[in-house]
């Protein structure tokens, strides 16, 4: 059995999804796992996918391309180990952490540099610009998971002394407060 | 994965609608404290609170800071004193009071309930002796709390009781004349109390009760307030049945912070959980007001024509939210009213919107009664009981809570302002009709007996 990570980068258009799963289908791949979002008019795809041996990685891939031309997508493809297993998550907290302020560059470049420094793993990350004329109303939003193993009161320090240096407000709060407040 | 409005509304409610915790309780049983030796029993109350409550403080902000919600008052309710020292005088029962006060500044909590007694059937020689040293109690602790039951719906309104706890009150406020009263802002005269309060100055914990329970008050008028606002301004034609649904699930979402919580809290402490009361309980800060939803509803303060039916809808609907939200609901549930504590209310009786009349109207449909409400020191002590049985008969009646908390003010006339401080707030002194007169009726006393349960009309 081969296995793939294909990635699919290209502007939005109905029928993207459609086109290039059938391309799977046709070559007898099955979709073991996929994401799809949307930023700003731009598609992003990634999806796992594992099929029969006899159809390799470039084969796969030309199919794509020629089944696509109309999109103008581009792909990236890579090989998996077939007995790879899906990754359980460690002993970790997940966390949801929002920065609030002016935006300016390399605010998220610092604020994860943060993260890195204490094994946090940012899990998703988004950017809400609501500011318009108020641009202190500009939210980074990332969801984390941190490890027990962390000290967190360091890791709030840490955050919190970055914040400031960037002028901006932070929260730091446990994901369940979320689901709680908002999921029955 | 959660969409970024879920996570911004929560951020909303935080940083601009006062949303907090508003209190997380520590019950506590005294019961098997009991002792004739006054010294050994003093002794063995305190040790209990302080080793008991030794983490709670520490632990309520560390889970306060996981969540990014502050826990605002960390507090203490025990056994009925009245009950657990029932073999002391009314001069042992102040030092007891000095202890409790004593353990509650070791520990770090701000308020400690439980001075209390069980009177509504009869009194009984610890209940005489806790009523006794209230005053003096009252006026020289800070942190302690009490509460007198006089009435419940099963056992009718023990009128002489009221008639004493007039005197008392009006004691209690000369003993701390010159804080404009503030003896009484600790004392809550109750018909049917529930044993589970989380919220002071009613707190106490009832015989019915584990040794030790964590109870939850969670509040949150601004989160209403500014939830009704975004919907009239969304949707200028709103009725009524749509914004009783939001402030429905809006205290659906305040209700389930103190759940979670509070149960972390209890889990950490390895005591049980509770309940969670969802009450409106407002400080006496601007957007952080039970007076100002009036407003945002449409009306023009609080107190005019209009206000005890929007008040009923308030109550019910935070009730069923509440409910929806947790299967440990308890405690008082539903909206506050404390005059002082609530800038916009006490702005309303200054404006002359709300009489004291009105007031003892709204609380047949809300969860507390006359709360913090100044009112003349030269008004009688017959007067003053008069008032405490009206309202005891309004949840005698309605099987409900009811419960006053009322400051003669001493040396002050109605109009005046009367000035407490922090948490309890300023007010100005409510007009009280025959403040000075007698009250031949009152001072019959005796016993009237619980009402009718049939032919409820």
């Amino acid at each position: 059995m081969n296995k793939f990570v294909i990635s699919i980068l290209g502007k939005d258009s109905p029928g993207i999804i459609a086109a290039v799963t059938r391309v799977f289908f046709e070559h007898d791949f099955t979709i073991e796992d996929v994401s799809q979002t949307m930023v700003q008019n731009q598609f992003s795809g990634i999806f796992i996918v594992s099929g029969p041996k006899l159809v390799s990685h470039d084969q796969l891939l030309e199919a794509l391309q020629d089944n696509t031309t109309i999109f103008d997508l581009h792909f990236h493809i890579r090989d998996l180990d077939a007995d790879d297993a899906v990754p359980t998550p460690g002993d970790c907290e997940s966390f949801v952490i929002t920065t609030r302020g002016p935006d300016r560059k390399g605010l998220v470049s610092r604020i994860t540099a943060v993260f890195a420094a204490h094994h946090v793993n940012v899990t998703q990350l988004r950017a809400v610009f609501r500011g318009g004329e108020t641009p202190e109303n500009n939210f980074m939003i990332y969801e984390v998971d941190i490890p027990l193993s962390v000290d967190q009161k360091k890791l709030r320090q840490s955050l919190n002394a970055r914040a400031t240096e960037l002028n901006l407000e932070i929260s730091i709060q446990h994901k369940n407060i979320f689901e709680a407040m908002n999921r029955i | 994965m959660f969409t970024h409005r879920e996570i911004l509304s929560v951020l909303e409610m935080l940083r601009n609608e006062h949303l907090d915790l508003r209190t997380v309780t520590l019950g506590l049983s005294l019961l098997d404290c009991a002792s004739d030796d006054i010294k050994r029993f003093q002794t063995k109350i305190y040790d209990r609170i302080t080793k008991t409550a030794e983490n709670l403080v520490a632990v309520c902000d560390l889970v306060g800071e996981k969540y990014g919600i502050p826990v605002v008052n960390k507090r203490i309710s025990v056994s009925p004193i009245a009950v657990v020292a029932a073999p002391f005088g009314a001069e042992e029962m102040v030092a007891i009071a000095h202890t409790l006060d004593e353990a509650a500044k070791a520990i770090g909590v701000d308020f400690l309930g439980g001075f209390s007694a069980l009177v509504e059937k009869g009194t009984a020689r610890g209940d005489r002796a806790l009523i006794e040293a209230l005053p003096e109690a009252l006026a020289s602790t800070s942190r302690v709390c009490a509460s007198i039951n006089v009435a419940t719906t099963r056992a009718g309104i023990n009128i002489d009781a009221v008639l004493l706890m007039g005197q008392q009150i009006k004691q209690a406020a000369l003993l701390t004349a010159d804080r404009d009263g503030i003896g009484c802002a600790k004392l809550c005269v109750f018909a049917n109390i529930p044993q589970d309060v989380p919220f002071m100055a009613g707190a106490y914990l009832g015989v019915g009760e584990p040794d030790a329970v964590i109870n939850v008050g969670v509040s949150g008028p601004g989160v209403v307030k500014k939830a009704i606002d975004r919907m009239v301004a969304d949707h200028p034609d709103a009725n009524l049945g749509q914004i009783t649904e939001l402030i429905k699930r809006t205290a659906y979402k305040v209700t389930r912070v103190g759940e979670l919580i509070g149960r972390e809290v209890a889990d950490i402490l390895g005591i049980p959980f509770g309940v969670v009361d969802l009450s409106l309980a407002p400080t006496p800060n601007v957007g952080d007001s039970v007076g100002e939803i009036f407003q945002s509803l449409g009306l023009r303060s609080i107190g005019v024509p209009g206000t005890t039916v929007a008040l009923a809808m308030l109550n019910d609907a935070v009730k069923k939210g509440g409910a929806f939200a947790s299967s440990n609901v308890g405690g008082l549930s539903g909206a506050f009213i404390p005059v002082s504590e609530d800038l916009n209310i006490s702005q309303s009786a200054e404006n002359g919107f709300l009489s004291l009349e009105k007031l003892e109207a709204m609380t047949s449909v809300c969860s507390v009664g006359l709360d913090m409400v100044a009112i003349p020191g030269d008004t009688t002590a017959e007067t003053l009981a008069a008032i405490i049985a009206d309202e005891m008969a309004i949840g005698v009646i309605n099987k409900k809570t009811t419960a006053a908390r009322i400051i003669p003010v001493p040396g002050k006339q109605a109009g005046e302002r009367a000035f407490f401080g922090g948490l309890l707030g300023e007010s100005v002194i409510l007009q009280v009709n025959n403040a000075r007169g007698d009250n031949p009726f009152i001072r019959r006393g005796g016993l009237i007996p619980a009402p009718i349960h049939s032919l409820t009309n």
